[in-house]
């Protein structure tokens, strides 16, 4: 397990866990972020990432990122 | 028909929704704000059938309690009960839609699913059961172009049908502890509720919905039995309530799509993402967004096109001013009313008052359009949302968000629609935050007041209009970092999250009308404000009690009984001037209400009533800092402000003189304090309208208000001071006075900073 940020670019991979508060949790998770689901990084810029999660493209910071373990 | 329906427009954001509300109800639209918050309601009459309304609900993913949207909509499923929902999917991105779906269909009200973007999925050559999907979920299904407006009626009339005699049962089911533990709770807690809403009430239970639970006033020892019956379960599946129910309907909607749903192509990437690649790109993507904006700038408000520019807005803005606002409305007016013998004070009112006001702000009317314009293009064709992911890292260190830039690029053209803008900030803290430094910017009608500065005392230098901008940014950045460093706003960390809708070209219709909506809620806002206080600053300045007599001062003046050369005696000691240098003005209402507070600004370097009285007027408009400067200082002409853009240099002498006469021989260094204060204290009343607004709340509105004027008197203050030390005449008491705020300020800028862990909506 490693956290999202650390993930390759362009390779799909599968999410583990979604941690941080309930709140951020649960915000992640009704977003489509949920454990067992795939997630790609598709580009990263000082630190935010944007990440395809099922046909959306989400932008997210890197504190938010770190709290996914993929 | 007896009953009004009402049918309530649901679904993600980015689905289609505005353009599918459009398109519903055209121009039979009323907008407002959702009861006690910021977030904007809109209303419509639907065109197949003008007697149903449609209300479009916050875009929204889930009906969880975390944010404002979310709650709103939730609300008004709940206890406003619509009679049917129409839910838009996107067919693109059916699975995440979806979710959504299903916890609407467990509120107990029909639901109406409109398909949008079949047309795209079908392009791709992917295939959806529609058939089975509707089956499967238990409610009709209409597949829909909102762009194109492909079966949109189609879709209302099915929504209108299932209002009136539809019923939508949740079809999908939970894992076995979990409808167990559901089972237990419907029975103890809800079973006098309505059954068809039983379901939904004991799914939030479960989720320990705080909002819900609150809501049904349970009785402790009800509390403690569910309770049980969700740790059961929680135990058994190894995971948190909450999460257990959005996986599992994650699960749920991927294993029914695997019969439903055929994707041909997996893996490649789209148009979208191949712009993306350049657009939001390491390197490149700062260099493009400042093209970007340096294009949406100089459009709207750069140099005119008639002067070898590229603007449009500021070459109707500029013949609004000069032909519409100038030449028309106040020499028109004031022509036609003395044709018709209306008593002088009246034309007064009408013409220089209200008339005058009202262009001043038609005259922002156009660069605003056209600034409106180009960002709602930004915004359609899904760059806007580029930009706050792009400028989020760099706003974030000083405790603002990405999407505070564009409240503060709009007010660089008037901090009135500047406000406004922070409403796409969902973070409350950021929200504030941005509401309370956007108006720092120096917006359009403070940029005369730094030209009269400059001009008068500075020799016209250009590197004080520079240094304006450089201090509103610096007060942005400095205020931003000590701000998030108190209490009021530690909590509520917004952590960045948000969808990139995929590009597409512009939809005309939308554009056009976010362009009008926008434009029209600023003239009417600031309109009002600007008639209202137009009235109030004619009168303060045309009225005043001469030697025991009120009446207007010009008037007053002529007549050497009430004017006896005692009274002016008594007027120039009052005001600290010669006895020849008295004027009618020095006894209005303005000057007697400027004399006394003008105690406040003598640490700045200019406590003496003229700079105060068009200090204080600047609160109405900021534009009447310089007009009163054109009053006040042109002695012979009581219409100063032609006299000051006819014969500028004159008046620039006589501010320069007075200047530094007051200020002891330092009248660039008090000049420049003035400019600073101005340019960074309280907004004018149509702005301050705005942050109430937009603050929702009379105690913010106040902070707001007393933290700029309160940091501009700071600034201003050591200005003076430190600057005094430099051009000799410093003051040892304001020195000591200066250093000591200086280091409180240093010390709240560096000093460390601990961010809250809650995520709070009220």
């Amino acid at each position: 397990m490693m956290p999202l940020i650390l993930a390759d670019p362009g390779e799909e991979a599968i999410i583990r866990k979604v941690g941080g508060s309930p709140e951020m949790k649960k915000h992640l998770e009704d977003m489509g972020f949920t454990v067992g689901g795939a997630v790609t990084v598709m580009n990263t810029i000082g630190g935010n990432l944007i990440v395809k999660i099922k046909e959306s493209r989400v932008a997210i910071s890197r504190e938010m990122a770190s709290k996914i373990m993929v | 028909m007896d009953k009004q329906l009402r049918i309530a427009l649901a679904g993600n954001p980015n689905s289609g929704k505005t353009t599918l509300f459009n398109k519903l109800t055209g121009s039979n639209q009323f907008v407002g704000n959702w009861p006690g918050v910021t977030v904007e309601k809109k209303e419509g009459r639907l065109i197949v059938d003008k007697e149903v309304i449609l209300t479009d609900l916050p875009g929204i993913y889930s009906l969880s309690p975390y944010t404002l949207e979310e709650v709103v909509a939730r609300n008004y499923l709940i206890e406003e009960k619509p009679d049917a929902i129409l839910n838009i999917v996107d067919a693109t991105n059916l699975e995440r839609n979806l979710y959504l779906t299903t916890q609407l269909t467990e509120l107990g009200i029909p639901v109406v699913i409109a398909l949008n973007m079949m047309d795209l999925v079908k392009k791709a050559g992917d295939i959806v059961n529609v058939k089975e999907l509707s089956r499967q979920l238990g409610c009709k299904i209409v597949e829909i172009s909102a762009l194109k407006g492909d079966g949109v009626n189609d879709a209302a009339k099915a929504a209108i049908e299932a209002a009136k005699n539809g019923r939508t049962i949740p079809q999908h089911s939970f894992s076995g502890p979990v409808e167990h533990a559901l089972a237990h709770i419907e029975e103890v807690t809800v079973h006098n509720l309505p059954e068809e809403r039983q379901r939904w009430y004991a799914i939030k239970l479960f989720e320990r919905d705080e909002k819900v639970v609150e809501s049904l006033k349970l009785s402790d020892d009800v509390k403690a039995h569910i309770e049980r019956d969700i740790q059961a379960a929680e135990k058994e599946l190894d995971d948190d309530a909450e999460s257990i129910i959005t996986n599992e309907r994650y699960i749920y909607i991927g294993n029914m799509l695997k019969g439903i749903y055929k994707k041909k192509g997996k893996g490649q990437l789209s148009a979208s993402d191949k712009i993306d690649r350049i657009v939001t790109n390491r390197i490149l993507a700062l260099p493009i967004f400042v093209l970007v904006m340096w294009l949406v700038y100089a459009l709207s408000m750069g140099t005119s096109i008639s002067d070898g520019g590229i603007s449009i807005g500021t070459f109707l803005t500029d013949w609004t001013n000069d032909v519409l606002g100038g030449a028309w409305l106040t020499d028109g007016s004031r022509a036609i009313l003395e044709g018709w013998n209306v008593a002088p004070w009246l034309v007064g009112l009408i013409s220089d008052g209200i008339l005058a006001g009202v262009g001043a702000v038609l005259g922002f009317v156009p660069q605003m359009l056209v600034l409106f314009l180009m960002l709602c293009l930004l915004e359609d064709c899904g760059y806007m949302a580029r930009i706050a992911f792009i400028m989020d890292r760099i706003f974030r260190r000083f405790g603002l968000s990405g999407k505070s830039f564009i409240p503060m690029l709009v007010g660089t053209g008037c901090g009135v629609p500047g406000v406004m803008a922070t409403r796409t900030i969902e973070n409350e803290r950021d929200r504030r935050m941005t509401i309370m430094t956007t108006t720092f910017i120096p917006c359009g009608a403070k940029m005369p007041i730094i030209g009269l500065i400059a001009g008068a005392l500075f020799g016209g230098s250009t590197w004080v209009a520079t240094s304006a901008y450089f201090i509103g940014v610096a007060a942005i950045v400095l205020s931003g970092i000590m701000l998030k460093k108190t209490r009021a706003f530690a909590g509520d960390p917004a952590p960045f999250v948000m969808e990139l809708p995929a590009y597409h070209l512009p939809a005309w219709g939308n554009v056009l009308r976010g362009t009008w909506e926008r434009g029209w809620s600023f003239i009417k806002r600031a309109g009002t404000v600007i008639v209202v206080s137009s009235i109030v600053i004619w009168f303060l300045t045309s009225f005043g009690s001469v030697n025991g007599r009120f009446g207007m001062v010009d008037d007053l003046y002529e007549d050497d009984s009430v004017v006896t050369e005692e009274y002016v005696a008594v007027v120039a000691d009052r005001m600290g001037i010669p006895e020849d240098e008295v004027e009618p003005m020095d006894d209005s209402l303005l000057a007697r209400i400027a004399q006394p507070v003008s105690v406040v600004f003598k640490p700045l370097g200019f406590g003496d009533w003229k700079p105060t009285a068009a200090t204080v007027t600047g609160l109405v408009a900021k534009e009447e800092v310089v007009a009163n400067f054109g009053i006040m200082y042109a002695y012979d002409d009581n219409d100063g402000e032609e006299e000051l853009e006819e014969n500028g240099d004159q008046i620039w002498d006589r501010v320069a003189e007075d200047f530094n006469a007051f200020s002891g021989g330092h009248g660039k260094l008090a000049a420049f304090a003035f400019m600073i204060f101005n340019l960074l204290c309280a907004p004018c009343f149509a702005a301050i309208g705005a942050i109430k607004r937009e603050m929702n709340s009379a105690k913010w509105t106040w902070f707001a208000i007393g933290y700029q004027c309160g940091f501009a008197w700071v600034t201003a203050f050591i200005v003076w001071q430190l600057g005094r030390v430099f051009a000799g005449g410093m003051n040892v008491v304001g020195l000591v006075i200066a250093l000591v705020m200086l280091a409180a300020l240093l010390w709240q800028l560096f000093k460390p900073y601990k961010e809250a862990q809650k995520l709070t909506v009220k």
